[in-house]
């Protein structure tokens, strides 16, 4: 039996620990830059590419035949398997496919070509190719005489430049033609001149993007304010709440203010137009050595070169050292930690996810922990042990065995589509004003009834067990039953509530938001929470009760300055415990607020700061959606091991700062020292 | 302040715990004791109705605690059998008996810990001060507030040592700064760790010694100064200069304070208190003051049990 067990912990410690090696050697594995060959096949073609890994795959035997007579080294495996490679070629543009297998019997040689690079760009992938030169591209207009290539002087020397035809002019005049001039050719001089190149087109897009992004995007909500006002207005007056004459002056003045706005959008937009033409300017030939065409502007103009903006990194694979590489790697690790995602999340970072699932979770348990905490209290404390507590706490433990989109459909009915849309729009079916007063005298009759019904129990004459007092205090108990389910009532069918968000045309709270799925993964790990809490409640020792008591101490006191306290290690097990659940839960999620790409933080430096009602993104869902969402799933494959990791590490985090907690909260409250 | 009790006049019991200054009985020697010289225990063991015997000096004391025909049940379990005694006003009287008999139960009777657990049933009364304990409409908590407890295991709770110390006084409401810190000196002082913590009193108490836990105990047992202080056998976990310190605590308060004091400890009852019930199987069997308890008792079953010789 020793054996047996034995024998079970090691396996599940060994698949454990091979699982954790796997997430870490892909996680860490990903971002270090591959050589980039030359590949040249049998058939003469060549391409460049990174090698991705190899494997051997069974062929059809005319081939596995074909490959035996070449007798060419390694096409074969001695099983009669044959050999290939995954190259990532990138250039998705021109070649399409951003991955290539090749057979090893069809490789006639691999280089390694200095001053290959790979480009990766903003959009539509990498890039792999020999730079050529960096250009200038200008509109400009000549005269009729003037030549379509030549020579022109600069300040730093002369430079060629090629000039193209923008309009079929015919006859003599002048002629409107892009320029390109060479600020400098060939690949060494190219790869020189591009750092400091690059970084002044970075500067210029982070300029842009803010003007575009930080700018403008104050003017639009300003504006979307503005239209929600009067929109706002024009119910209230519909109502017959605001006279007509208000209604036109908040009209008028908001219609001032937004034309005020629109000048302000036009003078930043003009800024925006000639910083990208400045942009526009700058750019660089990167050719791709098999089809000897160089990246595009965009896909639409295959003849116009990239931007130099348009880089986000160029890596010379071939040419740097291992430090070097570990430079690029560090940069593209801070880039993923840093920056949000790019093309379908395939590229770029998850900053706004690790935000996220962060933000949720802390918000879960922040939720959980006062709910379980007097859930638990009531039923070990007060709640007198019979068959219905037992039963309640079986009930309880069971709701942890419920399957999880079960609490996503929950979540997505109770809270998006009913408590939120009530926040936004108000009830959906309101009360006339009379039944609703109505029930308000109701409610204050029963709750007056109720509070000397509860009086009659504490009449001193009377012993505490006689029936008058007993029967005092069952009735009294339902009419704050019924004061309860009134107050319900008043509170979802009042009349004069409108909802906050009325006046918005899409729904705020009434869509999935992290609040909603905080709340949600509330409900899921609070068995969890309660049952810790039960646990740790019923393990103060009675001495300490009774040493309470004994100074005179209530019961809630007792509970409060005693009992709380030393059970809060135990409280805080039961965190940690839901915190872990809850970080990883994917399914509810998908329901009640976690999306692909989320365009902005649950969180913002200006008031109110905390937008609970947004959707989010969330490290577990984002892992789903890069292994089977993703369009490209070659490449998206090793930022699902990364992601995993960074998933684990949160968790892990977060699970160490809960455990430090409790062990100074243990160390403050916990068990004795001797 | 050892020699302090070593100095007071024992009565009758040497360190070794040995009972000496007995004119009783031939030449000092024990002499066996025949079955039939044990009424009242044959009488409590046969159920038969039995009457304690109370020495007149204890009635002749005033009572600050008047127990009449006090019964109590565990369930369907008869624990306490109609015990009647007063508890004279300012004075220690100690609970001796076999365990099991009663005593812890006694004493948690008299500040109604007992409500706490389930199934306990109560017959007769108490009477603090000529106030009914077990009317149905005295409030338990005011009652609690007028008595002091220290258990048997020391319970401090997890809070600091100032916190614990000024605990009734905090549940009372009282805020005041000045008076909580006056009140947690006095305490601490009366207990004898003022001097050992008063640099650490915002420490938590849990990083204490045994001994010095169960001072702390005291102390906060004794902040809100209650009239009666019931202890559960204080020392019964601590070594025996901790024991000592409690002893000591116990003479600085006599004449001050009524103490109720459950022990096992013969020489302690014997050092300690004023006066001694012996109890067995849930009764009071001789109730009087110590001395003659110890050297003079009327029956032979308690003569044996401060003895030693059973029990
Ligand atoms: N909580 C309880 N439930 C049931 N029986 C109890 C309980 N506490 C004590 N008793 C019983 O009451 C009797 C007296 O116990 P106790 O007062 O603790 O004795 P002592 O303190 O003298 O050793 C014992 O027989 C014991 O078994
Ligand atoms: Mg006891």
């Amino acid at each position: 039996m020793v054996w047996l067990s034995g024998m079970a912990l090691c396996l599940s410690l060994t698949i454990i620990l091979s699982l954790i090696g796997v997430v870490l050697w892909n996680g860490f594995r990903t971002f270090w830059p591959a050589p980039i060959h030359l590949v040249t096949l049998r058939d003469g073609s060549t391409f460049l590419g990174m090698p991705v890994r190899s494997e051997a795959y069974e062929s059809e035997p005319a081939r596995v035949e074909a490959l035996r007579k070449t007798d060419i080294e390694g096409a074969l495996t001695t099983d009669g398997r044959v050999i290939r490679t995954l190259y990532r070629v990138g250039n998705k543009e021109i070649l399409g496919e951003p991955f290539r297998w090749v057979d090893a019997g069809d490789i006639a040689s691999i280089d390694l070509p200095p001053h290959a690079v790979l480009v990766e760009r903003l959009q539509w992938g990498p890039w792999i190719g020999q730079p050529g030169a960096i250009v200038s591209v200008e509109e400009v207009v000549i005269g009729a005489d003037e030549p379509l290539v030549g020579t022109t002087d600069t300040e730093h020397g002369s430079r060629r430049f090629e000039r193209a035809e923008l309009n079929e002019a015919g006859g003599g005049g002048p002629r409107r033609v892009r320029q390109t001039t060479f600020v400098c050719e060939g690949p060494e001089e190219t790869l020189r001149a591009f750092g400091p190149a690059h970084v002044a087109a970075v500067a210029r897009r982070t300029h842009i993007e803010r003007l575009k992004e930080e700018d403008v995007g104050v003017i639009n909500r300003e504006l979307t304010a503005l239209q929600n006002g009067v929109r706002l207005a024009e119910l209230r007056h519909a109502e017959g709440a605001i006279t007509e004459a208000d209604f036109g002056a908040i009209r008028a003045s908001s219609e001032q203010r937004a034309g005020e706005l629109r000048a302000g959008f036009s003078t930043i937009m003009e800024r925006v137009r000639r910083l990208e033409a400045e942009d526009a300017m700058h750019r660089w030939i990167v050719t791709d050595p098999g089809t000897q065409r160089f990246a595009p502007i965009s896909q639409s103009e295959p003849g116009s070169p990239m931007l130099l903006s348009q880089v986000v990194r160029c890596v010379p694979a071939n040419d740097i050292g291992v430090v070097g590489k570990v430079r690029v790697y560090l940069a593209r690790w801070w880039e993923f930690l840093t920056d949000g995602p790019r093309e379908t999340n395939t590229e770029g970072g998850i900053m706004p996810v690790i935000f996220g699932t962060v933000a949720m979770t802390l918000l879960l348990c922040v939720l959980v922990v006062p709910m379980g905490v007097v859930a638990a209290l009531y039923l070990r404390e007060y709640a007198r042990q019979g068959w219905v507590v037992s039963a309640v706490r079986v009930a309880v433990n069971n709701l942890a065995g419920v399957p999880s989109i079960v609490y996503g459909v929950f979540g997505l009915g109770f809270f998006c589509y009913s408590v939120g849309s009530w926040v936004d729009r108000g009830p959906q079916a309101p009360l006339s004003p009379q039944s609703w007063w109505g029930i308000v005298g109701l409610t204050v009759v029963l709750a007056a009834a109720s509070i000397v019904l509860g009086l009659v129990a504490k009449i001193r004459p009377l012993r505490p067990d006689s029936a008058i007092k007993m029967l005092g205090r069952f009735l009294s108990l339902l009419g704050w039953l019924g004061v309860i389910v009134g107050v319900g009532v008043l509170v979802v069918r009042l009349p004069y509530f409108h909802g906050f968000f009325r006046e918005r045309p899409a729904a705020t709270f009434g869509t999935p938001g992290v609040l909603w799925a905080s709340l949600t993964l509330a409900l899921l790990t609070l068995p969890v929470v309660i049952v810790s809490t039960e646990e740790a409640i019923s393990a103060v020792p009675r001495s300490l009760r009774e040493g309470s008591y004994g100074c005179g101490a209530s019961k809630w006191q007792t509970i409060r300055r005693v009992v709380l306290p030393r059970a809060a290690p135990g409280i805080m097990t039961g965190m940690i415990l839901a915190m872990a659940r809850g970080a990883g839960e994917v399914a509810p999620l998908m329901l009640v607020g976690a999306v692909k790409l989320a365009s902005e933080l649950p969180f913002e430096a200006s008031f109110p700061w905390l937008h609970l009602e947004r959707s989010f993104m969330h490290l577990g869902f984002h892992i789903f959606d890069l292994g089977f969402q993703s369009p490209d799933s070659e490449g998206a494959r090793p930022l699902v091991w990364t992601t995993t990791f960074i998933l684990m590490s949160v968790v892990v985090t977060l699970n160490i700062t809960a455990i430090g907690l409790r062990a100074r909260l243990r160390r403050r409250f916990g068990g004795g020292h001797f | 302040m050892v020699s302090q009790v070593q100095h007071r006049p024992i009565i009758g019991v040497s360190p070794d715990g040995t009972i000496s200054g007995r004119s009783q009985g031939a030449g000092g020697s024990v002499r066996p004791l025949t079955g039939s010289e044990y009424g009242a225990i044959q009488a409590i063991r046969a159920n038969r109705p039995f009457r304690a015997a109370i020495h007149d000096e204890v009635m002749a004391a005033s009572a600050v605690l008047e127990v009449s025909d006090f019964e109590l049940y565990y369930g369907a379990a008869k624990a306490l059998h109609a015990i009647s005694m007063p508890v004279p006003r300012g004075k220690v009287t100690a609970l001796v008996g076999p365990s099991g008999c009663g005593k812890s139960t006694l004493l948690r009777s008299i500040n109604r810990l007992n409500d706490l657990i389930d199934g306990v049933r109560i017959e007769g009364d108490m009477r603090l001060n000529g106030e009914s304990v077990y009317s149905p409409y005295v409030d338990v908590i005011d009652l609690r507030k007028r008595m002091g407890m220290v258990f048997q295991k020391s319970n401090p709770f997890p809070m600091s040592i100032f916190e614990n110390v000024v605990y009734a006084l905090r549940i009372d409401g009282e805020n005041r700064k000045s008076l909580l810190k006056e009140t947690c000196e006095r305490a601490l002082r009366a207990a004898a760790l003022w001097d050992e913590v008063k640099d650490r009193l915002h420490e938590s108490a849990l990083g204490m010694s045994g001994g010095q836990q169960q001072r702390l105990c005291i102390a906060r047992a004794i902040a809100a100064e209650p009239e009666v202080l019931l202890m559960d056998e204080p020392c019964s976990a601590l070594d025996p200069i901790a024991t000592l310190r409690i002893e000591e605590f116990i003479h600085e308060i006599r004449g001050r304070l009524t103490v109720v004091i459950v022990t096992h400890n013969m020489q302690q009852a014997a050092r300690v208190s004023d006066f001694t019930a012996f109890m067995y199987l849930g009764r009071l069997v001789e109730y009087g003051p110590t001395a003659t308890i110890f050297q003079n008792p009327r029956l032979k079953e308690t003569e044996d049990y401060v003895r030693g010789r059973f029990g």
